[in-house]
């Protein structure tokens, strides 16, 4: 922390001779980057530690400590993970639930994202108001009524339970993320379209959702990030049906049975773990440019 | 209610043959506005449908709950009033579990706060290079889950905490293992030190992006007007950075106070109710599946325990902003 701090301290006033000055601008400079680098490596440790020691040996594990350095190539954690402990199941209904999720998602708040900007109904104000309003309503413990249902609608112990509920928790936010973005757009594409002779189906699928191709990466983004590593909803209606856990869930039924396979849980997170932050590393861009948009809107 | 009987359950699947002039019809009365529009209101019905089904209705559903003794199971018969919330006020676990919740949002929102307003203003310094590496760095965290997180958490903690434990026992520091996550005190402490650590990120991204909507004009003036790094940042960063920083300042406590996942896979609440905060209390309530508390799950008692805490935090996130409102007040006529 303390290192973190100081960084902030870099490049202090200007020292009377102009040379020195510059002299203590590259030092402070090479500073600056010296703490980051450092303060960023120490920040990622766990994540560089939990990697190696997922090809450590189980003696190794204990050995080498803290050092993440492994002692060999023990590739066979990953194949026991893979296989014996079912991460090769929770790692596919992972992959299914995010990728249902994203497309749900998608399809829902564009759609309800362009008519509510670009559209004039009766009822549409009342409609944003509603959408509006439940984000401010107390969210009281809506799990029960939640898992009534999914029950009534016979999806219980299903991969489409977890899809649905999943999917409809991140709803509102992405629907006014397409509203602004829609709403920012150029009428005149719209009017160009329609002399074109599209119909208003055409006009949106073939224009407009084509046109926010950004806003698509930052709402499945942000969907498949939540989905991938949401705990709650998977952990709630995986109860009763382990084949169905995602892997955060899976993850944290290990860690209570079998505490002893230390070796073999690091190989278990890093396969948690890298596939979404791939993903992250690939369009951060989009994430980060969402986030900021939301503060500063 | 109303638009969604007129809107067709079925979502539209392009269905580029039926031409629909609906965006700028002609309409005369409401009817033929309605009838001109029918394609927004089924572009709309997929979403509606779900935000109706699974956002708006259980929250009521759940509030109706909140007067029944209910396991779960079946349909709720046993109606109590508001007794059940009368037992969450006076349950001595409850209380406790708000207070471990205050304590972790209290300690966490001010240093995650202030070690990512000197990151931001660090690396918002345009000639500085690998600004962005340097953004992803420290970004990482956030989007990793807090469940595998909590496991990695204690891997290293069953490694690293032994030899630390060795380390100090043999320096003499201690006089017996401390148990790290067995003592209430420390595992509420690097519940913190974690909480820190994986949620900073969106506190960083938000303040650059605050920090960039200050124009460099601005710095450029008070440059020239011969102020120093401290009165710059003192007189143009911080009151530029206010209506940004008061959104981050809220979001931030909003985060912290609904933290669950963190502390149901390190501690589960435990022992004995000393890291429990009021999420995890709440989930106890209604699946039960904590050791200390041989009880039936109590749906009813979880529903009124999460309501009470929905209305305490409107309560505190109305405070904030009365607080915050006439702090800009006081000082803004302080100037004048």
């Amino acid at each position: 922390m303390a290192v973190l701090v100081s960084a902030g301290r870099r490049g202090r006033p200007a020292a009377p001779s102009r040379r020195r000055a510059a002299g203590r601008r590259t030092a402070g400079r090479s500073l600056t980057h010296l703490l980051l680098l450092g303060g960023g490596l120490l920040w990622l440790f766990p994540f560089l530690w939990t990697l190696g020691s997922s090809l450590k040996s189980p003696d190794g594990f204990f050995s080498k400590g803290l050092n993440p350095l492994p002692d060999g190539v023990h590739a066979g954690n990953y194949r026991s993970a893979w296989q014996q402990a079912s991460f090769g199941r929770y790692f596919l209904n992972t992959v299914l639930i995010s990728g249902g999720c994203v497309v749900l998602v998608l399809v829902a708040t564009s759609m309800a994202g362009y008519v509510l900007a670009r559209t004039d109904f009766p009822g549409r104000k009342t409609c944003i108001g509603l959408i509006s309003v439940t984000l401010f309503l107390p969210h009281g413990y809506t799990i029960i009524p939640i898992f009534d249902i999914v029950r009534g609608l016979h999806l219980l112990n299903t991969v489409w339970a977890v899809i649905i509920v999943q999917a409809s928790s991140g709803l509102v936010f992405a629907t006014f993320l397409f509203m602004g973005y829609f709403s920012t757009m150029d009428r005149q594409i719209e009017d160009a379209a329609r002399v074109d002779g599209a119909s208003f189906h055409q006009t949106f699928w073939r224009v407009m959702l084509p046109l926010s191709g950004p806003m698509l990466a930052t709402v499945g983004l942000f969907t498949c990030i939540s989905a991938w590593n949401s705990f709650f909803i998977p952990l709630v209606f995986t109860l009763s049906k382990p084949e169905l856990r995602t892997l955060p869930v899976g993850m944290y039924s290990f860690i209570g049975q079998n505490s002893t396979d230390w070796t073999f849980l690091c190989a278990g997170s890093v396969i948690s773990l890298v596939p979404i932050v791939v993903i992250f590393l690939l369009l951060q861009r989009y994430f980060v440019n969402g986030l900021a948009g939301a503060v500063k809107g | 209610m109303q638009l969604l009987d007129t809107a067709a359950p079925k979502p539209p699947t392009g269905g580029r043959g039926a031409a629909a002039p609906a965006v700028t019809a002609p309409a005369h009365g409401r009817w033929q506005r309605i009838k001109a529009a029918r394609w927004s209101y089924v572009y709309l019905a997929p979403l509606m449908a779900l935000l109706l089904t699974f956002v708006v209705y259980p929250i009521f559903g759940s509030l109706a709950y909140a007067f029944y003794r209910w396991n779960g199971i079946g349909s709720p018969g046993d109606y109590v009033g508001l007794d059940n919330f009368r037992q969450i006020a006076h349950d001595a676990i409850f209380w406790r579990a708000v207070g471990h919740t205050f304590v972790y949002a209290i300690v966490v929102v001010p240093v995650q706060l202030l070690i990512a307003l000197v990151l931001a203003l660090t690396l918002n310094n345009r000639k500085l290079r690998f600004a962005s590496f340097y953004r992803t760095l420290f970004f990482l965290p956030v989007v990793t889950s807090p469940a595998v997180v909590g496991v990695i958490v204690q891997l290293m903690l069953s490694n690293f905490g032994d030899s630390l434990n060795r380390w100090l026992l043999d320096a003499h520091l201690i006089g017996r293992p401390v148990d790290w996550l067995g003592n209430p005190k420390i595992a509420l402490g690097i519940i913190i030190l974690v909480g820190v650590w994986q949620t900073l990120g969106y506190n960083l991204v938000y303040f650059l992006a605050g920090l960039q909507t200050i124009p460099e004009e601005v710095y450029e003036a008070a440059r020239i007007d011969g102020a120093g790094r401290l009165r710059t940042f003192t007189h143009i960063t911080v009151p530029l950075l206010r209506p940004v920083g008061l959104m981050i300042v809220i979001l931030a406590f909003i985060g912290s106070f609904q933290v669950f996942d963190l502390v149901q896979v390190l501690t589960g609440g435990g022992p004995y109710f000393g890291t429990e905060v009021v999420n995890t209390y709440i989930y106890h309530l209604a699946f039960g599946g904590n050791q200390a508390t041989a009880t039936e799950p109590n749906v009813g008692l979880a529903s009124a325990a999460s309501f009470f805490y929905g209305l305490l935090l409107i309560g505190f996130s109305v405070l904030q902003v009365l607080l915050f409102r006439s702090l800009a007040k006081r000082r803004a006529t302080g100037r004048a």
